[in-house]
């Protein structure tokens, strides 16, 4: 303490007048900031963000391209995040399954997108697959199939029960437990729902308006990438958050739609989903090269950004090629072709590397994650998109280099020449295969013979004409019904309209539900009832029993003892 | 025997000749008793809960706990009440309640420490986890290929950043609040001690709004670091204000009989008193703005590269790739998640346990080298006295002095006796 | 707890040169020397830049809420939608799942931060003391993410259980109920009990626990010696002399912290967005899968919204500010008046 007082003060307010001082240097150099040091003729970190649909090909390049010194910061927050951020000059390039939506139909804002800014790219072709966790008898099921009419009626909460007979149906050589069905759909803004939306709307509009006004979207309700969502669903964020919520030990029941690639990581089966051949089927890379010879890619005007590449996926919807996977298509990135706020020619010239690797020797990895390579007059059209990104080296762009494993000299995709054809017991009828789909291929699901014995195709057509008039009816109560709907386990007749339970034995002409009578014979009230009062009174039997003879002997001592 | 006598003696004692030695209670620590009494109820909850379950089934492991804890106090209720009276058995029930809430939060602790470890752990074991990021990581790619490295330089930065902008304006103002006593003051007290409660997300949205949206800056750690700043200022202010309030009056009023201006009875007295207080409120400012995920969430942006720039591109920081990581499901990538949440987890407690140390020294604590310094001091005074001492007894009538100057440097040649 | 000289800050100036016989009344004269002023107006203007950046807070937010409002009026507080673009959005489903969620955590922290601190207080050894509060300093000082990751791994698969159990029991309480729940079905799935409030309710009341805990303490700590030791003078066991000294004593500080604690779990993040499934209309089942809550909302939504949609969200975040703003200013009230009383009667 003997220091000099004034020593000290000094030395204080130096120290403080050096705090000042680092601050202000910091303020000045932040309102300085977004200029930046550019111009460098190396790779410049870029920043991009959007659809978790084609992350897993794009994280995977842009691992690759890390080694090559190209720096790409891609975040998976949904093609509507994508979209919005490249609008708002927040991030240099997008990826998106849809294109700007500058007339959405469902509400949400209209997108405007800086006239002569972006170009729309095609990057990856792959499958919307709906993952689930099923389990009959503690064995996880790996061969489910669905129609697509089926597939709206859950997604529309029409079926609610596994042992629905419409899914029964499709799956002769499973018994489907008595379990209620949790959808899992995406919470945030995505392409994936918005694709996934104009599919069910092509499959059966009405279900799908119904659905959209009780999910309370009255006025607007096209296909749209916020999925409207009611009780008894789960929304969760990105493919990733539907993934992994479905693969959760306790989500049994659950099925949620994501792309194969997702299925693929988490070692979970996928639907097979029937399509117009009459043919369940899965997206391998294959079945998605095949389909997508049917999406009518619109190259009419190379100078319209945005119609130019942009995709119509209807024809793959009624694809008659047995090997078609109904919801296959392209996604998309979305290229800035003008220099902004942030975008600068070094910026480009890098985003053109990563993209022309990705065309190219990318398309290699394609298949092993579960997407499907590009076809030739694609990646031609690509390139000439690649060039329109100011900055990009023109030269280095071209199709002799390009090491694209689809490519055949007649410039037919590849793979969908050598693509195999389902086998037999793929097609919609009493039979079913037993072999596993996506990530669970190896795992082996028994189906029962029994039931392929029965008239299964009378039993298909029946079933399904019985859920579909039941449809309305239910989409019109499911949700609001609250308890009643508690246990769905009920089977309306097409024909009388009259439901019965499916404990007794009903006119079900499917023979496969009978096992689930069993589980209903318990009590099924939800509230206060003998059962509860019985359990109370054992409980508290059984604690007098613990309790009673110590206090009892200590009593009778007490009262010996004087 | 008078009746006076029987009733001191305890009733249940037989009333014979010669009054029985009484035997003292003992009514502090752990008795007999009490111990075999808890034993007891516990092994009655757990073997009836295990009864029960036989008997009605019970959701799991966690409602077999439950009945059984239930079970457990009503059979230690029970056994108490063979010897005690009515109140002695709330007692000793409402203190196993109260000790099993302890049991429960602290159970809870450790299990939420040791499952985040658990699941960290084999990520955290590898040395790649903390010098690579995850530009080059495949999901599939095993533990010992990248790592949290860009996290980590993103926390540094971002919370570095926040400390330059928050300790010295924050600091400052918590000592306006302690020199001044006014109305202002008190309404600034006010309104600082309801923003230490603002819900983070809204520092984040107010810097991407005003940030990022309206001024038109990118997502970089700056940004992120403004969030933070935003969140942790009127934490700090509380936290140092507190710490100054510790400082005994008895001191300024000290500092003000000697006639030092109260600017320097703050910077050279309370300041330097309450400096332990300061560094914990400082440093636990920090631990809290260390883990704050949601305003990095919206100001950010994500990465998976190291980012050594905080005023340009996205910036990745350890709660931020913890939450991000784990929404993947994928097993390397949670794992991950995990070893970041660790490390986090590890950081806070390594900064806790710091300002522990420091905060428990108590305003005007020294340190060995301060005491040494202290020592040196006065032993220099002492000598100083006994040589002017020696001087007194020299020339014993000394003039009187003319003044006294406060200021002025404690050199022994030139201080005079006031005497 | 201090105490303030009233002439600190002041110095003395002599008006008469001291050799006069008649020494006239001393006056005190306020005179700062330079640096006195240069200091206060340096902290005065910290506190100022500090006031500032709050209120520029409230007003950024204001001013961009504004043209929601304007457009939704009143149906702001009553609708339950999240549908800005076509001006269908009001926060009355998301503040009732905020206020759920924040509810939830409240009445599982109370009973478990009061045993908690009554314990630390008054029963825990003084050895181990120290130890305990540094540990409930701890559980404050956890960050919110890894409470998080372990409620999303750890906990919920182990609530969902509970959440079945208190569904079956319980259902016929509408708070409850969870719909589809079907008892009787072994196979039921545990999606249904899943992402709910109940489960982020229990995460959050964890990291609520330590705050109540705290300020129970601290005024319980404050319960005057006299009175207890009268209380043990009268022959009152332990939980006599808590009963009747130490909680009616500590009211304003459990009344106080459990409103801290509130406007704490009002705004928590992470842990709603990690698990909860979010809906936008008033889900009151708690048992049952899906929820929201403001700043869940504004984390999901932020980055996906258009122009007006982001006036929507600030409108969202100005009425969470404005509610937690009012019960933290209350619970400060309350608090302080609860030490004041603390003073007075020591």
């Amino acid at each position: 303490m003997t220091t000099d007082p004034y020593t000290r003060i000094a030395r204080m307010l130096r120290a403080t007048a050096l705090a000042v001082a680092a601050t202000a240097l910091a303020l000045v150099v932040c309102v300085a900031g977004p200029s930046g040091p550019a111009g460098a003729t190396s790779y410049v970190p870029v920043t991009g963000d959007g659809s978790s649909w084609s992350a897993g090909a794009l994280d995977q390049w842009i691992a690759d391209v890390h080694a090559d010194g190209i720096q790409i910061n891609y975040t998976s927050d949904g093609s509507t995040t994508g979209r919005n951020n490249f609008i708002t000059g927040q991030s240099d390039f997008a990826a998106s399954d849809i294109p700007f939506q500058t007339n959405p139909g469902d509400g949400s804002a209209p997108e405007h997108p800086q006239a002569g800014s972006y170009a729309y790219m095609p990057i990856t072709a792959g499958g919307t697959v709906f993952m689930y966790n099923l389990k009959i008898n503690g064995q996880r099921v790996t061969n489910l199939r669905l129609s697509g009419a089926n597939i709206t009626k859950i997604f529309t909460g029409a079926i609610s029960n596994w042992d629905d007979p419409a899914l029964a149906a499709d799956n002769p050589g499973l018994q489907l437990p008595n379990q209620s069905i949790v959808p899992v759909v995406r919470s945030d803004g995505s392409g994936t729902s918005f694709e996934f939306t104009q599919w069910m709307i092509s499959q059966n509009p009405g279900l799908w308006n119904s659905y959209c006004s009780k999910a309370g979207r009255a006025p607007a309700c096209g296909s749209t990438s916020f999925y409207p969502t009611v009780t008894g669903m789960i929304a969760q964020n990105g493919d990733l958050g539907v993934a992994s919520y479905v693969s959760q030990a306790f989500a049994s029941g659950s099925i949620g739609y994501v792309n194969y690639y997702y299925a693929l990581a988490s070692h979970f089966p996928v639907v097979q989903l029937l399509n117009s051949a009459g043919y369940y089927t899965e997206p391998t890379p294959q079945n998605v090269a095949v389909s997508l010879l049917q999406d009518k890619v619109d190259t009419t005007d190379v100078n319209n950004p945005a119609l130019y590449l942009t995709q119509q996926l209807q024809g793959v919807y009624t694809d008659p090629d047995p090997r078609t996977y109904p919801l296959s298509s392209y996604g998309y990135l979305i290229l800035p072709t003008k220099v902004g706020s942030s975008f600068s020619t070094a910026k480009g010239s890098t985003l053109a590397a990563f993209a022309y690797y990705s065309m190219c020797q990318g398309q290699q990895q394609s298949a092993a994650l579960g997407y499907s390579p590009m076809p030739i007059n694609l990646v031609e059209a690509s390139f000439a998109q690649i060039a329109k990104i100011p900055g990009a080296n023109v030269q280095s762009i071209n199709i002799q280099g390009c090491n694209n494993p689809t490519f055949t000299p007649t410039g037919v995709n590849l793979l969908a020449q050598t693509a195999p054809y389902p086998p037999a017991c793929d097609k919609q009828g009493p039979t079913q295969c037993t072999t596993g789909t996506g990530g669970a291929v190896a795992v082996v699901t028994p189906v029962s013979r029994t039931s392929t014995a029965g008239p299964s195709s009378t039993t298909a057509t029946g079933a399904a004409g019985a859920a579909g008039a039941a449809a309305a009816s239910t989409a019109a109560g499911g949700g609001t019904a609250g308890s009643s709907s508690a246990a769905t386990s009920q089977t309306c007749d097409p024909t009388t309209g009259a439901c019965t339970p499916t404990s007794g034995s009903t006119g079900s002409a499917d023979p496969s539900l009978a096992p689930t009578a069993e589980t209903a014979t318990l009590a099924t009230a939800t509230g206060w009832s003998t059962t509860q009062t019985l359990l109370l009174l054992i409980g508290l039997v059984l604690l007098a029993l613990m309790l009673v003879p110590g206090l009892m002997s200590r009593r009778l001592e007490r009262k010996r003892s004087p | 025997m008078s009746l006076l006598d029987q009733a001191i003696t305890a009733p249940d004692e037989p009333v014979s000749g010669a009054p029985a030695p009484q035997v003292r209670r003992k009514v502090r620590g752990v008795r007999r008793d009490m111990v075999l009494n808890l034993a007891g109820a516990a092994l009655a909850g757990l073997s009836g809960s295990w009864l029960l379950g036989l008997v009605a089934g019970l959701a799991g492991i966690v409602g077999f706990l439950v009945v059984a804890y239930l079970l457990f106090v009503v059979a230690y209720a029970v056994l108490v009440s063979l010897t005690e009276d009515r109140p002695a058995v709330k007692d000793a029930v409402m203190t196993v309640l109260m000790a099993s809430m302890a049991v429960l939060a602290f159970t809870a602790l450790g299990l939420v420490i040791f499952f985040t470890l658990a699941k960290g752990w084999h990520a955290l074991i590898h040395l790649n986890n903390y010098t690579q990021d995850l530009s080059s990581t495949g999901e599939l790619a095993p533990l010992t290929q990248g790592g949290i490295g860009h996290a980590i330089v993103g926390t540094l930065w971002m919370i570095g950043i926040a400390v330059v902008f928050t300790v010295p304006v924050g600091l400052v103002a918590a000592v306006y609040l302690d020199m001044t006593r006014s109305r202002p003051a008190t309404t600034f007290r006010t309104i600082v001690e309801a923003m230490s409660a603002l819900p983070s997300i809204l520092a984040g949205l107010f810097v991407y709004a005003a940030w990022i949206l309206t001024l038109g800056f990118e997502h970089s750690g700056l940004a992120a670091a403004l969030a933070l700043s935003v969140m942790m200022l009127p934490y700090m202010i509380r936290a140092s204000d507190l710490a100054l309030r510790l400082v005994p009056g008895s001191l300024r009023e000290a500092s003000a009989a000697l006639g030092a201006p109260s600017w320097r009875g703050e910077v050279q007295v309370v300041i330097p008193t309450a400096r332990s207080g300061l560094a914990t409120a400082v440093i636990l400012g920090i631990a809290r703005g260390i883990g704050e995920a949601s305003p990095v969430l919206l100001t950010a942006g994500y990465t998976k590269t190291i980012n050594a720039d905080p005023l340009h591109g996205p910036m990745a920081s350890l709660p931020l790739i913890a939450l991000k990581l784990v929404q993947s499901g994928n097993a390397n990538y949670t794992a991950r998640a995990f070893a970041a949440a660790s490390f986090l987890l590890l950081l806070v407690i390594v900064l806790f346990v710091i300002a522990r140390k420091i905060g428990g020294w108590g305003p005007g604590h020294l340190s060995e080298r301060g005491l040494r310094r202290v020592r040196e001091a006065s032993a220099r005074d002492a000598e100083r006295f006994a040589r002017s001492q020696a001087a007194r007894d020299v020339a014993a009538f000394a003039p009187a002095p003319s003044g006294w100057d406060a200021t002025s440097p404690p050199d022994p040649s030139s201080t005079k006796d006031t005497r | 707890m201090t105490t303030v000289t009233p002439g600190f800050g002041r110095t003395v100036a002599h008006t008469a040169p001291q050799g006069s016989d008649q020494r006239p009344r001393r006056q005190l004269v306020d005179t700062k020397a330079p640096a006195e002023k240069a200091f206060l107006g340096l902290t005065r203007g910290s506190a100022l830049v500090v006031l500032a950046v709050i209120a520029l807070v409230g007003i950024f937010l204001t001013i961009k809420a504004v043209p929601a409002l304007k457009v939704a009026k009143f149906s702001f507080l009553t609708t339950q939608a999240w549908q800005p673009d076509i001006h269908r959005f009001g926060i009355a489903g998301i503040m009732t799942g905020t206020i759920l969620i924040a509810l939830v955590a409240v009445v599982i922290a109370v009973p478990v931060a009061l045993g908690l601190a009554l314990y630390i207080t008054e029963v825990a050894p003084a050895r181990i003391k120290r130890t305990l509060v540094s540990l409930v300093d701890l559980m404050a000082a956890v960050p919110s993410v890894v409470y998080g990751l372990w409620a999303l791994l750890f906990l919920q698969g182990r609530v969902v259980g509970v959440s079945r159990w208190i569904a079956t029991w319980f259902g016929w309480i509408p708070l409850f109920h969870v719909n589809g729940a079907d008892p009787s079905n072994p196979v039921q799935s545990g999606t249904l009990y899943s992402a709910s409030t109940f489960i982020v309710g229990i995460a959050v009341s964890l990291m609520v626990i330590p705050i109540l805990c705290s300020v129970m303490r601290e005024t319980f700590s404050q319960a005057p010696l006299g009175e207890r030791e009268g209380a043990y003078a009268l022959g009152a066991t332990r939980w006599g002399m808590i009963r009747s000294v130490v909680l009616p004593f500590g009211k304003g500080g459990i009344i106080g912290g459990t409103m801290l604690g509130l406007g704490r779990a009002l705004g928590e993040t992470i842990v709603v967005i990690l698990i909860i499934s979010p809906v936008y209309n008033a889900n009151l089942h708690i048992l049952q899968s899906g929820g929201n809550s403001v700043s869940g909302l504004i984390a999901n939504l932020y980055s996906e919204s258009s122009a007006f949609g982001t006036s929507a969200l600030m409108a969202a975040g100005l009425a969470l500010f404005a509610l937690t703003l009012t019960i933290n200013f209350a619970a400060s009230a309350v608090v302080a008046r609860s030490r004041s009383g603390a003073e007075s009667d020591a």
